[in-house]
């Protein structure tokens, strides 16, 4: 779809005579519109400013002191910075958030991809069964979490009791660190994809039908009418979805907090409880600025290399 | 006077922000109370139905004995209390007086924020506590806080588990609480006794409840500071025994093994799930309890080994450093210590007094008033250098300490000399002192 919100009216194209007059009125309307454009995006602007901007560089400047957050700071240059370098809790929260970003991104997108083309599909109740999916996106992570505690607890779980049902032995979901690990996972997934579902059902809606007969008509069969058409065209769909599954993983906070703290001996931290834990509990701010400066960092340069690296993103049709 | 779409759009805008900036905190706050000489209070607090009710009734009794006064009371959840007090504080605009665990008392007291007592409290008001509670809100030999409440932890015990198990009569006097031996014993016949997916107790040590373990510490008569309050004091025979007797839990199975420090399941929900047949726990859960288990339980002693130790938990009572009106503030604080105030808070909401005639005298809980002499009873047994060790300015980051060294502990992944060691040279790091 081409939107042409600005495209000035036919009568204004015509060549004809234009009156100095007219030229003036057409400036007022012009000055008008900016003015009601700035005051549309002024409120955004200011609270982008006042609650992502302003925080953003304030972080940056404490990240090079030390302080406990009360009174003024100490400046100490790159110390922060260099601490990080043999902090084995920070390197091992790292690792934590890059394997998750690496199984929860795809897993999600992939999962979110084969369920948005199943309920594209003529199918019985696609509509309950996209509700179905959707309903965990509109509950907070706090509440997800606390579900999954009840899910995976070890002891008096769900999982736990339909496992040994079927005659499987007990996961040890809270104190062995891989299975932790692995309950942490699966309740992002099933947070999250609902939305890239979602999304790429968007996606999908756009896609004309003509293409698929036409692949058809040329001996496509359904895998190649997905890998050839569905695929590239829900190409913007995709690159939006995995930024925005890198930005989430990276943050991921909630989920792990409650579900696990961190635990056992470290195997769920995460980058963003690690800077929690620094910066709220044992109260060393500087240093919880330093290691969310990085995270930022970490997420600016995905960002970028993907964006030049992306050859779909600005498909439009 | 007509108005076209964007006019009413630009209108509404505008005057929504103003609402919007000051649900977000933006909006200047009503002037403060010195320049207007006005008799206003803000107290923050967290607190169940009971504890809000109280505080309510003896807030009413404040401004009934002072004219012209008024107290706020600002109830927050207690997951965010601190991180607002602590923007207040850093923005320069916190309450007048709030409410503070002791183990987050000194990292306020430590740092200048809040006003200290001395010049404002009569000679021989500090007679009125326990030592233990009066150690509890000291900050450099100074009050920086009055002890409102407290609350140490008993084990509780499914009565039907314990039958099932053999275990007759528990210890009804605090003289002849189970020694860890023989507490060893009844765990080990509970172990016996029941299938493998129940165990027989659970310890309430999860997040800051880690505080907790130190219980087990000052029963082996040890300490994890020196007398400084700044060197490290944990490596030593009595912390030995300590760890040795708490990884005992997990390698007998004593315990679930999630009833690890950083587990997201507290100790009490097993007990409730009769999962565990005990489970150390504070007064503060009886209500609660009472009103949902189904199965018979009652209450008996903690431990004891070379004495009898118990964790002095509950909260104290404090006013910032900046407050307008430090007099005022003080009179309050002294106010909700009295022996009617604290009596009625401590009864209500299941919780121990600080002051040394009702520990003295007794009070009666309003649901199960039976087992308030046990509680009793266990919180006397909290000496003033146990409690002092927990006011430590550096406590947040020694909690973290033991967080990650008795988990590892207790998993198996380090010995109880590592254990001791790293912990020891923890303490040094946050304290400056030496290991």
């Amino acid at each position: 779809m081409i939107l042409r919100a600005t495209e000035p009216p036919l009568a204004t194209t015509t060549p004809a005579p234009v009156t100095s007059r007219r030229r003036g009125r057409r400036r007022a309307e012009v000055g008008r519109e900016s003015r009601a454009g700035w005051l549309f995006l002024g409120p955004n602007i200011l609270l982008l400013g006042i609650f992502v901007i302003v925080p953003l560089l304030w972080a940056i400047v404490i990240s090079f002191q030390s302080t406990n957050g009360f009174g003024a700071g100490d400046f100490v240059g790159s110390a922060n910075y260099e601490r990080l370098a043999g902090d084995p809790l920070f390197w091992r929260s790292a690792a934590n958030t890059l394997l998750f970003t690496a199984i929860v991104t795809p897993l999600s997108m992939a999962g979110g991809l084969g369920a948005a083309v199943l309920f594209n599909s003529v199918l019985p109740a696609r509509g309950v069964f996209r509700s179905i999916l959707i309903v965990p996106m509109a509950i907070s992570g706090v509440a997800t979490a606390l579900i999954g505690v009840l899910i995976f607890n070890e002891n008096s779980g769900v999982l736990n009791d339909l496992l040994g049902f079927v005659g499987l032995p007990n996961v040890n979901w809270q104190s062995g660190g891989a299975s932790a690990f692995v309950s942490v996972i699966l309740v992002t997934l099933w947070w999250r994809v609902g939305f890239n579902m979602l999304i790429y059902l968007a996606g999908l809606q756009g896609i004309g039908p003509e293409l698929y007969e036409a692949a058809e008509l040329d001996g496509a069969g359904a895998w190649g009418r997905f890998r050839h058409v569905t695929v590239p065209l829900l190409g913007p769909s995709t690159f939006f979805l995995l930024i925005l599954n890198v930005i989430y993983s990276f943050q991921v906070f909630d989920i792990v907090f409650v579900m696990t703290g961190g635990g056992p001996q470290n195997a769920t931290s995460v980058l963003v409880t690690y800077a929690y834990n620094t910066g709220f509990v044992t109260r060393d701010q500087g240093y919880a600025a330093a290691i969310g400066v990085v995270l930022l960092l970490v997420t600016f340069v995905f960002t970028a290399v993907r964006w030049s690296t992306s050859r779909s993103r600005d498909h439009v049709e | 006077m007509d108005l076209n779409r964007r006019q009413f759009m630009i209108g509404s805008g505008a005057l929504t922000l103003p609402a919007l900036l000051a649900g977000c905190g933006f909006a200047p706050r009503p002037a403060a109370t010195s320049t207007t000489g006005s008799q206003t209070l803000t107290f923050t607090t967290w607190g169940t139905d009971a504890e809000l009710a109280s505080f309510s009734r003896a807030i009413a009794l404040f401004e009934e004995a002072n004219q012209g006064v008024t107290v706020e009371l600002n109830s927050v959840p207690f997951g965010q209390i601190f991180t607002n007090i602590d923007a207040q504080l850093q923005a320069g605009n916190p309450p007048d007086i709030f409410r503070v665990p002791y183990y987050t008392f000194g990292s306020y007291a430590g740092r200048d924020q809040l006003l200290n007592l001395s010049p404002y409290l009569e000679s021989g008001f500090s007679d009125q506590f326990t030592d233990a509670a009066w150690a509890a809100v000291q900050g450099g030999q100074q009050p920086f806080g009055v002890p409102h409440h407290t609350d140490t932890s008993a084990i509780l015990y499914n009565r039907e588990a314990l039958d099932a198990a053999g275990i007759g009569a528990v210890p009804t006097l605090l003289e002849e609480a189970w020694t860890w031996e023989e507490l060893s014993d009844v765990a080990a016949r509970l172990r016996a006794a029941q299938p493998t997916d129940t165990y027989p107790m659970a310890y309430n040590w999860q997040g800051n409840g880690v505080t907790r373990w130190l219980s087990l510490l000052f029963q082996a008569d040890g300490r994890f500071l020196a007398e400084n309050l700044t060197d490290a004091a944990i490596d030593s025979t009595a912390g030995a025994a300590a760890v040795d007797f708490s990884s005992s839990f997990f390698t007998q199975n004593f315990v679930p093994p999630n009833n690890n420090v950083k587990s997201a399941t507290f100790a009490s929900d097993t007990w409730y799930s009769q999962t565990t047949a005990m489970v150390w726990s504070g007064a503060f859960a009886i209500p609660d309890a009472t009103n949902t288990l189904d199965f018979d339980w009652g209450v008996t002693f903690a431990p004891r080994n070379e004495r009898g130790g118990g964790d002095f938990g509950g909260n104290a009572l404090v006013a910032t450093a900046g407050t307008a009106n430090p007099e005022l503030a003080a009179a309050f604080l002294d106010f909700m210590t009295g022996e009617e105030q604290m009596r009625d808070f401590c009864e209500t909401a299941s919780l121990l007094p600080t002051r040394a005639d009702l520990t003295e005298s007794g009070i009666e809980f309003a649901v199960r008033p039976e087992l308030a002499p046990i509680f009793l009873g266990q919180a006397s047994t909290v000496r003033a250098e146990d409690s002092s060790q927990v006011a430590s300015p550096n406590m947040s980051s020694i909690i973290t300490v033991l967080q990650d060294n008795l988990e590892a502990a207790f998993a198996g992944s380090s010995t109880t000399a590592e254990t001791l060691a790293s912990i020891a040279e923890g303490i040094a790091v946050a304290t400056g002192g030496e290991a």
